[in-house]
């Protein structure tokens, strides 16, 4: 299963340099964003919340200052019916003295009062403002603020929203007043009792304070209720009457004044309580939750807007970075892939500096595979060359030519020992020329050859010149590429002794010096020049006069092929004192293994060298 | 290379398509949604009596977030007016239509036309006077019950004996559905009681017409089945004019209220205009949210109301909606 998705995801990975870094440009980026917005939003909705909470505890502040304000206003209206009216004068003589005070309070604030009413102790109405019918048998006592007044006569009371059962109003209409009542005491004919001063006040201006504050239309309300959690105001009053809503006034009731969070009817909400003095009233203002989100729609839009916004720059940005980033790494791919198929583009180089030391680095690195390769197959065919040559000088047909023509007179002249004697050689030669076609042989056959070709020679030449060997043992069994003496003896030959007149001289040594060994051929003849002697292994445009065709480039070369750059020949000449022509080569002991690993072109070492001695 | 860049183009172009959305949906609600306009037609709007409906409305309206318009009618329509009207206000974009029906033969056909171009919701009764051939929805009390209520609250007085006393009937209309089923209530329930049904008038009454209840003989009792015929009884007790006839009745409004607070009427049975209004556009504003949805019937409750009874707590509640 989890192999399942790893390869999924291995499948998304991208592949591309540019990809890549989009993607993860993108993935940072988006992933910051993402991050910030809803911070962002967090935040703002946090403070937003805290800030609709405080407006709204400033507002019912300011709402619970009103009705305070206001029920205190009636409350002074009462204590001024009660104090400057009622007792300081006598319902009986007094009674025009009562209304007049009573109408003058009334007329100041009809605005805010449905009437005032004074009762005796049975309930009978003493006086009233504005004049009003009673009703016929309103039964008095036993309408809740009569009985409340009653109950507790020290206290004023304001009882819930009613409808006024007191007077006969002609214009056949109902009024929901909330009652303030009170005992007081009467005089009436200098008796003194009790009665009860009754001030409606308009229910219509508390719904008009409270209408004020509930215009809001986001979910949040306010209402009012009494300490048993009667409700006195609700915008739903009658729908929570008719049970088509409900409310948790009970539950509000009980709370102290505060912050409450609760869950009614699965809403949750945020409960605001504030006290209305004297009254007990609570006046709750209620903010469901979705009251908070209400307002912050427009912003959660936005903020996914900005946000979605952001995202669509940021992509077209971390586009143009990586296209930048990642445009000279892939032109240069794509050259190095071009090189790879085998055509010959130039090297894009360019982009960062990086970029650009890496490009060279790539393009020297190619050039000089190119330089190398190029090297390598002008060895292999200089190599090819030269054993050609090699295989030519072997059987040099002027050579065999000139040399069976010698024997011939030899024969002729009946000389035959001599005869025999150049067969013997002439055989020796040819032997150690194929020597089974290798190209190593031990130093002791290439004298051995070189020996066989002088001695032809000399008879050839009629002993004109004179040939000393001094070569030590030592070198005679290491190793030396085949036929590079027979050249050289062939030069000494046709340009140092071939034209003096029998005191010719040509001297072979063969030394072992410093883990090299040097075959020497030194003739006395008219010798060379500096500037020749410097364009014999340099020009290799220079025709061969005479001889087999093989010249000493072909020996210099053959030798460095295969033992070196370090080895090669030496030439050593001075006009009219002869020319020494040296080879020289490294030492390494002539065996089968040894043979084998030079001819495939291996080239040894110092250490090697050491180490092939040492054993 | 090219995968990439056409992955790129799809990828910019789905984000372009979703800042355009937000901020499109970001304008939208600033604008703020469209509320659903209905209108309500009823016969005499201004009167007394719709009080608590138009409250009851209007509360509905605040609570479904609705903008609701009470169409301004002097007094009673005639099917064409009625017909004029709603046009007027489903040209003026009404969404929907609250209406009181004409009590006319042709008001079912006038509204099912109507029915076809916005939802319908009729209150009071049903268009048809049947109310199960009825086609059209209706929001209103049950009529017959509030008819045979009042004849109970007849006989509770009498302790059910009533044999031998007289009285007559009076109503507003006699074309009206609601009337034949409150009157069809009322005398199912008094049948076989014994008492007589000595006259039997409707109109509409506001001075010494030949056939005013004050020009009636004389009866026990005075049965007002709808709310204009108990304030006329109601006024005729008051200037006693009703040879001493008591009233009973069916009333909606403060004066027919008050004629029994002054005890100018016996009984009062008074419909839940109130629930007629909020639940007739809760309904309609159901059906314009779901539009697969049909409007139902509904029927509200009704109080009795005796003078003692009147201010009794959950009484003074319907006074309340009635002074809205």
């Amino acid at each position: 299963m989890k192999n399942k998705y790893f390869s999924r995801l291995k499948r998304l990975k991208p592949r591309g340099i540019q990809s890549t870094i989009m993607f993860a440009f993108s993935v940072i980026s988006i992933s910051i964003i993402l991050l910030l917005g809803s911070v962002l939003y967090f935040r703002f909705s946090a403070i937003s919340r805290q800030e609709i909470i405080q407006s709204t505890q400033k507002l019912m502040e300011q709402a619970g200052e009103s009705l305070e304000n206001y029920l205190v206003s009636m409350r002074q209206i009462s204590d001024a019916v009660y104090y400057n009216v009622i007792k300081e004068n006598d319902l009986s003589s007094q009674d025009q003295n009562i209304q007049r005070g009573m109408n003058l309070l009334y007329e100041a604030n009809r605005d805010n009062l449905r009437s005032i009413a004074i009762y005796n102790n049975y309930g009978s109405l003493m006086a009233a403002e504005p004049v009003a019918s009673q009703k016929e048998d309103p039964n008095v006592t036993r309408q809740d603020w009569y009985k409340q007044a009653m109950d507790e006569m020290e206290n004023m009371h304001f009882s819930t929203p009613h409808i006024q059962n007191l007077f006969n109003d002609s214009t056949q209409r109902y009024y929901w007043v909330i009652s303030l009542s009170r005992v007081v005491e009467l005089t009436d004919n200098g008796d003194t009792h009790l009665g009860v001063l009754l001030v409606d006040m308009d229910y219509t201006s508390i719904s008009r304070m409270m209408k004020q504050i509930n215009a809001l239309n986001n979910g949040q309300y306010y209402y009012l209720c009494d300490s048993n959690g009667e409700i006195i105001y609700h915008r739903q009053q009658i729908q929570i009457s008719k049970g088509i809503c409900n409310e948790n006034s009970g539950i509000a009731a009980n709370y102290k004044d505060g912050i409450y969070d609760e869950t009614f009817e699965g809403e949750q909400r945020k409960v605001i309580v504030d006290t209305i003095s004297y009254t007990g009233w609570k006046l709750v203002g209620v903010i469901p939750y979705s009251a908070f989100t209400h307002g912050m729609i427009n912003i959660r839009y936005s903020i996914v807007a900005l946000v979605l916004l952001m995202v669509l720059m940021l992509v077209v940005i971390n586009r143009i970075v990586s296209v930048r980033v990642s445009s000279p790494i892939m032109k240069l791919n794509n050259s190095v892939m071009k090189y790879e198929a085998g055509e010959k583009p130039e090297i894009y180089i360019g982009g960062t500096l990086e970029i650009r030391h890496l490009a060279h680095s790539i393009q020297s690195s190619y050039e000089q595979i190119d330089t190398l390769m190029r090297k390598i197959v002008l060895e292999q065919n200089e190599r090819r060359k030269s054993e050609l040559d090699a295989l030519q000088s072997q059987i040099n047909p002027h050579f065999l030519y000139n040399t069976l023509e010698s024997i011939t007179w030899m024969v002729e002249g009946e000389r035959n020992d001599e005869a025999s004697f150049m067969i013997s050689q002439l055989a020796k030669l040819f032997r150690i020329s194929l020597s089974k076609g290798r190209t190593i042989i031990s130093v002791k056959d290439e004298l051995q050859h070189a020996q066989s070709y002088m001695n032809i020679q000399k008879i050839r030449y009629k002993n004109t010149f004179s040939v000393e060997y001094d070569v030590d043992q030592c070198v005679y069994s290491y190793c030396t590429v085949k036929l590079i003496l027979q050249p050289i003896l062939e030069n000494a030959i046709n340009y140092g002794v071939s034209s003096m007149d029998d005191c010719g001289e040509i001297k072979v040594t063969g030394r072992l010096k410093a883990d090299n060994i040097i075959l020497s051929v030194t003739d006395n003849g008219i010798g060379m020049s500096e500037e020749e002697v410097s364009l014999i292994l340099t020009d290799s445009s220079r025709v061969q006069k005479h001889g087999s065709g093989v010249g000493l480039i072909n020996v210099n070369n053959r030798i460095q092929i295969l033992f070196g750059k370090e080895y090669g020949l030496i030439i050593e000449s001075e006009p009219d004192k002869g020319t020494s022509v040296s080879i020289c080569i490294p030492a390494v002991p002539y065996n089968e293994e040894n043979r084998k690993i030079l001819e495939k072109g291996h080239i040894f070492s110092k250490e090697e060298m050491i180490d092939k001695k040492q054993l | 290379m090219k995968k990439n860049r056409k992955l790129f183009i799809l990828l910019e172009a789905f984000l372009a398509v979703l800042v355009i959305a937000a901020v499109l949906i970001m304008l939208w609600g600033k604008n703020g949604k469209d509320r659903y306009k209905v209108s309500v037609i009823i016969q005499n709007s201004d009167d007394n009596q719709w009080a608590a409906f138009k409250y009851g409305l209007r509360m509905a309206a605040e609570d479904k977030g609705i903008e609701m318009f009470v169409v301004s009618t002097g007094g009673a329509l005639t099917v064409e007016e009625e017909k004029s009207a709603i046009e007027w206000e489903i040209d003026n974009g009404a969404d929907a239509v609250i209406v009181q029906p004409v009590p006319s033969p042709d008001a079912e056909e006038m509204l099912k036309k109507i029915e076809n171009k916005v939802p319908v919701m009729l209150v009071g009764y049903t268009a048809s006077g049947n109310k199960d051939a009825s086609r059209l929805p209706a929001t209103g009390p049950d009529n017959y019950a509030m008819g045979a209520a009042l004849a109970e609250e007849l006989l509770k007085d009498y302790n059910g004996n009533i044999k031998g006393k007289t009285l007559g009937i009076l109503t507003e209309t006699t074309d009206s559905p609601a009337a034949v089923s409150r009157e069809k209530g009322f005398t199912d329930t008094l049948k076989d009681t014994g008492v007589e049904i000595s006259w039997s008038v409707s109109g509409v009454f506001d001075g010494n017409e030949e056939d005013s209840p004050g020009n009636q003989p004389k009866v026990d009792f005075v049965i007002a089945l709808d709310d204009n015929s108990l304030t006329t009884a109601g006024s005729y007790s008051a200037a006693n004019n009703l040879h001493g006839a008591l009233v009973y009745g069916i009333g909606n409004s403060t004066e027919a209220v008050y004629y029994l607070d002054m005890g100018f009427a016996e009984c009062l049975v008074v419909p839940d205009e109130f629930n007629v209004g909020y639940q007739s556009l809760t309904e309609i504003w159901e059906k314009l949210g779901h539009y697969f949805s049909s409007l139902q019937d509904i029927t509200v409750s009704h109080t009795v109301l005796r003078r003692d009874t009147l201010f009794l707590k959950e009484n003074q509640e319907i006074l309340f909606t009635m002074s809205q």
